[in-house]
């Protein structure tokens, strides 16, 4: 008896539940806007986790979609992209400056006047000078600020040294502010991509009165002051009158929401309506742990967009669909790389075998297909490497699927295949660590990729763990990963020494826990083991290294010849040294709600465009 | 009876001490990993690494750093009492984000409890009463389904069948009930129903088995031959007797889902604890985790406590074990 | 995961009994016969040991099932059965349960998944039981410090947030090869079993200290120890047996949730490796895509279901068979 009754209540709790939830989102009253009527309304994006890695704090902040929304809307350095898709976003313009700098007769220093009438969103209120980029730089060098980029500005800029005092204690004997409207940096060595390292928004100023404290590393991040079109929510309520009485802005709560809203103090025209258009009047971030839920959400318009992947099931819905489903290329790799120093693979014979046995037309079916990727047939992808390089392919197999047959052939050739059978059969085949990542697309990689080895004899011994656990435990020069396919680069602006320098020079092997990108130990030679105490055990006699010419091409100036440079090196990786087998070059598939009336791709984050993207209502 | 009361107070705060400590080497000892290099970004210098794992406080031996934690628990650290430190993840303090989320497990775990009471000892009830019959069965046969039922394939099963196809019921995710307390009804109603089956149907078996056990004895004979009605001898003296184990059940498995209904929640996407403390512990956020870890032992030890004074109460033998 | 009851119905425990029904001609049965005659009557509890013996045969003929049917568990045919996208494409004539999302055949690995659930379950119930047993009558029977410390220890594990922690041991010991304890609970099924015994053996010890201390003060138990029996003699000849069925319907009982605790791990991404076929683990990687693959998700899940309802099938008959009582 009670519980029909109970029943009763529930069959009409759910039918008010079910108008409620049909009456849908809010109305936003529409506005007048630098796009007329593309202006108005709120984007309401849902992310699985902001995944933020310092909390939004500018100064420590490397996670794509936080620069995305930096260099969009929130932040503005001395320099910017136009924050569209394709070579156009790729293409570097003054933002802060109100033109490209007056460079000395030496390429030595470089003078910016900065515009006039940009200010300090509330509740700062003050125009911002050259000081305010000044002390972001001061705030870079302060050890205990955890900034990741360091490295672009140690021994590029003069004078700046990573320090353990604070940021209002440093000085940087480079970079020098005549007056408020000026700024001059000096280098210690020309570097022809300075432009670039001058567009990361931890350079955008800081006002000195509010970050100053927040000493140490992310702090700051939940009252970040705007220097851009838009502010966190509530910015006008802090109280800035002393370290004490600052409260965390309502707007942004860690895990949560993060709401965006215009900056009153915001002038357009002192603005570039290439770089901005600003047409939302909000944008609404908020945190659904539930993958699938985010895309039926954006399917029934109850979400605009959603930086994380679309399962394949959505792509497959929306396949044909390239308005509701765009995509873009970005400037990703997925690569398994091998370890030179490891047995079996310290023998070139057997990299290359294995880049010949994967499958790499299957691990892209697992992925999603050909709407989130394309095969990658050497490193550097092509969206960077240029028109020329695209058709390159030195382990070229039939519908990239791999071939074993040219597999075999090749294991034949090496020392650990004793009888030459093309399958290998020295113990050191067997029971090999192979890192990989427990969740998808990697929990369907890994039977391939098992498979594909085992086909020339090579045991693996698979470990699935968590992305970030992952990322350490391989990029730990004494932890002696044989083979770890978790890994993924992106560049960090537009060039290509951007993946090179990182990942293939000897200078990056660092010691210390999850510190070393270059897990191919490329150019590592027993001496530097030593001096660095790396802690490598294996095999460290003859590696390859390809330190010269990357420094050739660094020292180039940016343009055609530079990129040729680049896709030498490439080649030569991918052919004398082979530390890894390429699998995948990314597409960045998005799909977004029908409320969105304009879509817009940051070529340069990599990620959905907020200074363009516009919503209808 | 305060006697009583105090030595079982001093016994939860061992048990919570003990359980600390064990969760502590869990999750800072045994991981080979260093948590501070999941926060130092791309491509981190050493230096990172260390100003990481000095502001983390990882640069202690493990016995400081765990005596840290127990003083900050109890005496409150600068962010309040009791103290949760900062969370690696957000930089912020843990305390509020753990009462938040600890107000949305709540509500899941009371609005369940409810429901299960509701549902499952009645049932549990006419089973006993009307044994062998056709109720009996049909009860019987429901509660064996939902013991056996694995939690997140049902809520699967039950979002795809009344949500997506028929459309009847709210999705995924939480909304607050200040902000719309229909909606509010309308998200938690399925994942009560899906954490409230399991138990509903364990404690219909257990009602009905301990109602059995107790009709057979003697003393109910004994009513019965005195000549009082069947109803009287069931509600008075049967019920009262069958239910008592269940009041103590029911304070460990409520106290239990307090600490997070980890497998609900992330099915039906609520921000409660259980998410909280799987997205901490795979992201390496210790204070997080260690945070709801208390929270969890503290929530079943209180509930045990509740119950176990109850008792010493009602039967005042239980006082001078 | 569910608490088990602290005390489920057990058995009037006695010593070994083998008069005849009072007044019966015929011989007299022994206490295993009584049970057994009784527990035939029981068709439900039947039918579910009849499910359980074919689910044992399945298990046993996995390799064989294979072979028949030409595919093995972890056989790819990704060309033939999943799309463009990666999606796998549903049951035909030859993939009967049709494929997953690499494409192999769901048919042969849930075949193969009985194997994990039981062998999981099976183990790791066994470890409960025996330690759970041993502690717990050995509290029960000697009391004092032994009793205080091992009481104390159980209420603490009882007290711990347990899927909790079986994510943060089995987290902490899957990031390297050697895994923890020294080596001795490597990653995958090791430890999986590992973390399911740690937190089923206090249910048990609680149980069978209960049962112990009432056994204790029984007569006969009384005449053993003035016939110089010692401790230890007493309880595994006299304690024991009757110990017996309300352990052997316990751990029946344990089994299904054992069996769903693999299954709840598997389905957070901490269970056994890929290669070897968890239904659990199937089940999770086919949640998210039940709209469009059901059949990744509804066989697994109905197998899950069948073997614990079986399994509590079973327990309950055996626990109606064993218990006088509830005949009346």
């Amino acid at each position: 008896m009670r519980l029909r009754r109970s029943r009763g209540i529930l069959a009409v709790a759910a039918a008010v539940a079910l108008l409620a939830a049909a009456c849908g989102g809010e109305e936003q009253p529409r506005q007048e806007g630098q796009d007329g009527d593309l202006s108005g309304g709120a984007l309401r994006i849902q992310m699985e986790s902001f995944v933020f890695e310092c909390n939004f704090d500018p100064t420590c902040e490397f996670v794509s979609y936080a620069l995305m929304m930096q260099t969009n809307s929130f932040l503005r350095p001395l320099m910017n992209y136009r924050h569209v898709a394709d070579d156009p976003g790729l293409e570097i313009l003054p933002d802060l400056a109100a033109d490209m700098p007056e460079i000395s007769e030496d390429g030595l220093t470089y003078t910016f006047t900065l515009k006039d009438g940009v200010m300090f969103g509330p509740p700062v209120n003050r125009e911002i000078t050259s000081q305010d980029v000044a002390y972001a730089f001061q705030r870079m060098a302060s050890q205990q600020q955890g900034n990741p980029y360091t490295y672009y500005y140690e021994g590029v800029v003069e004078g700046f040294e990573l320090q353990k005092s604070p940021a209002e204690d440093i000085e940087i004997s480079g970079i020098e502010t005549p007056d408020d409207k000026t700024i001059s940096i000096t280098l210690a060595n020309a570097v022809p991509d300075i432009l670039f390292r001058l567009a990361m928004p931890a350079t955008a100023p800081i006002p000195q009165e509010v970050a100053s404290c927040f000493p140490q590393s992310g702090e700051y991040g939940r009252f970040v002051i705007s220097s851009g079109a838009y502010m966190f929510e509530g910015s006008e309520d802090l109280d800035i009158s002393s370290c004490e009485s600052m409260e965390p802005i309502a707007g942004y709560e860690p895990d949560r929401t993060l709401n965006l809203v215009r900056n009153p103090n915001y002038d357009p025209a002192t603005d570039n309506p290439e770089m901005r258009s600003n047409n939302p009047d909000r944008f609404e971030l908020s945190v659904n742990t539930n993958v699938d839920d985010i895309f039926n959400k954006i399917v029934a318009g109850e979400a605009d967009s959603s930086p994380d992947d679309p399962p394949a099931k959505f792509l497959r819905q929306f396949a044909d669909d390239r308005e509701r489903l765009p995509i873009n290329p970005v400037d990703v790799l997925w690569y398994i790389g091998m370890n030179l120093t490891q047995a079996p693979f310290d023998d070139i014979h057997v990299r290359k075998a294995v880049n010949l046995a994967i499958d790499k037309d299957g691990l892209l079916r697992a992925a999603g297909g050909s709407l989130v990727g394309g095969v990658a047939t050497h490193i550097l992808p092509p969206t960077m490497g240029g028109p020329e390089a695209e058709d390159y392919d030195p382990y070229a197999t039939s519908g990239f699927a791999g071939d074993a047959d040219l597999a075999k052939e090749e294991m034949a050739q090496s020392a650990y295949d004793t009888d030459g059978d093309g399958i290998c059969d020295a113990p050191e085949c067997s029971g090999i660590l192979h890192i990989s990542r427990n969740e998808a697309p990697w929990t369907e990689f890994n039977p391939i990729i098992e498979d594909n080895l085992e086909a020339i004899g090579i045991e693996l011994e698979t470990r699935e763990i968590e992305g970030g656990v992952a990322y350490e435990l391989v990029s730990t020069t004494s932890e002696n990963v044989p083979i770890a396919s978790h890994a993924g680069w992106g560049k960090d602006w537009p060039d290509a020494s951007t993946f090179f320098e990182a990942l293939f020079t000897s200078g990056a092997i660092q010691a210390g826990a999850g510190v070393n990108n270059n897990v191919g130990l490329v150019g590592i030679t027993s001496e530097i083991n030593e001096e660095r105490e790396l802690g490598i055990e294996g095999n460290l006699g003859d590696i390859p290294s390809v330190d010269v010419h990357i420094e050739e091409c660094i020292a180039m100036e940016l343009g055609q010849a530079r990129i040729d440079c680049f896709n030498e090196v490439d080649r030569t990786l991918m052919e004398e040294v082979v530390p890894y087998v390429p699998y995948r070059w990314d597409l960045e598939s998005h799909l977004i709600s029908e409320n969105i009336a304009k879509w817009e791709f940051d070529q340069n984050a990599g990620e959905m465009s907020f200074a363009h993207i516009a919503v209808a209502s | 009876m305060t006697q009583y009361i105090i030595r079982r107070l001093m016994w939860v705060v061992l048990v919570l001490l003990m359980i600390t400590l064990i969760a502590y080497v869990i999750f800072f000892v045994m991981p080979p990993v260093d948590p501070a290099r999941a926060f130092a970004g791309k491509r981190p210098t050493p230096e990172l690494i260390e100003t990481l794992r000095h502001q983390f406080g990882l640069d202690q031996p493990f016995y400081v750093q765990y005596g840290r934690f127990v003083q900050r628990l109890f005496l409150g650290d600068e962010y309040g009492w009791p103290g949760f430190g900062f969370s690696y993840a957000t930089r912020s303090p843990v305390r509020e984000e753990l009462f938040q989320r600890a107000v949305i497990t709540i509500q899941l775990g009371a609005g369940a409890a409810v429901v299960w009471l509701l549902v499952g000892i009645p049932i549990g009830i006419v089973s006993g009463i009307k044994r062998g019959t056709l109720v009996d069965r049909a009860a019987m046969g429901f509660a064996l389904f939902g013991v056996s039922a694995p939690v997140f394939w049902l809520g699967l099963m039950f979002l795809f069948i009344f949500w997506q196809k028929l459309g009847i019921a709210a999705g995924t995710g939480y909304v607050a009930l200040s902000e719309n307390p229909v909606e509010w009804f309308g998200h938690m109603i399925m994942p009560w129903i899906v954490l409230a089956l399991l138990f509903a149907a364990f404690y219909a078996r257990m009602v009905r088995g301990s109602l059995i056990e107790t009709m057979g004895q003697d003393y109910i004979r004994t009513a019965r031959a005195k000549g009082l009605s069947e109803r009287r001898v069931v509600v008075k003296h049967g019920l009262r007797a069958s239910l008592t184990p269940i009041v103590t059940l029911f304070g460990i498995d409520f106290g239990t889902l307090l600490g997070g209904a980890i497998i609900t929640e992330t099915v039906f996407n609520m921000p409660g604890l259980g998410t909280y403390v799987v997205q901490s512990v795979f992201r390496g956020d210790l204070p997080a985790t260690m945070g709801v870890v208390v929270l969890g032992a503290l929530a079943v030890t209180v509930m045990s406590l509740v119950v176990d004074i109850v008792y010493a109460y009602l039967d005042p033998r239980v006082r001078y074990t | 995961m569910t608490q088990i009851a602290a005390d489920p119905i057990a058995p009037e425990p006695h010593a070994p009994d083998f008069d005849a029904v009072p007044g019966a001609q015929v011989k007299g049965r022994s206490p295993w016969q009584l049970f057994w005659s009784r527990f035939r009557k029981d068709r439900v509890a039947l039918v579910g040991l009849a499910f359980l013996a074919l689910l044992v045969l399945i298990a046993l003929t996995a390799p064989l099932i294979a072979d028949l049917v030409g595919h093995d568990p972890n056989d790819r045919f990704q060309r033939e059965m999943t799309d463009e996208f990666g999606l796998p494409k549903g049951p035909n004539g030859e993939f009967w349960f049709g494929a997953d999302q690499v494409g192999r055949d769901v048919f042969v690995r849930v075949a193969y998944g009985a194997r994990t659930s039981l062998m999981v379950a099976l183990f790791a119930t066994g470890v409960a039981l025996g330690i759970g047993t041993v502690l717990g009558m050995v509290a029960g029977y000697r009391g004092g410090w032994v009793d205080t410390a091992v009481s104390r220890t159980v209420d603490i594990i009882l007290s711990m947030p347990v899927l909790l922690f079986a994510i943060g041991i089995v987290a902490a010991c899957s990031t390297t090869a050697e895994g923890c304890l020294g080596g001795l609970v490597k990653p995958g099924l090791p430890l999986v079993v590992f973390v399911i015994s740690v937190f089923s053996w206090p249910y048990v010890a609680r149980i069978v200290r209960g049962q112990t201390l009432s056994i204790r003060e029984k007569e006969f138990i009384e005449a053993s120890r003035s016939m110089g029996a010692g401790g230890g003699r007493i309880m595994f000849r006299e304690v024991l047996p009757n110990l017996m069925a309300p352990i052997i319907v316990y751990g029946t009982l344990l089994i299904p949730t054992n069996v769903l605790f693999e299954a709840s791990l598997s389905f957070l991404g901490l269970g056994v490796p890929q290669q070897i076929p968890s239904w659990g683990r199937m089940i999770a990687d086919g949640g998210a895509l039940f709209d469009v693959a059901w059949w990744l998700m509804l066989f697994p899940g109905l197998f899950l279901l069948a073997t614990t309802l079986a399994f509590n099938l079973v327990g309950d008959g055996l626990r109606d068979a064993l218990d006088p009582r509830t005949q009346a």
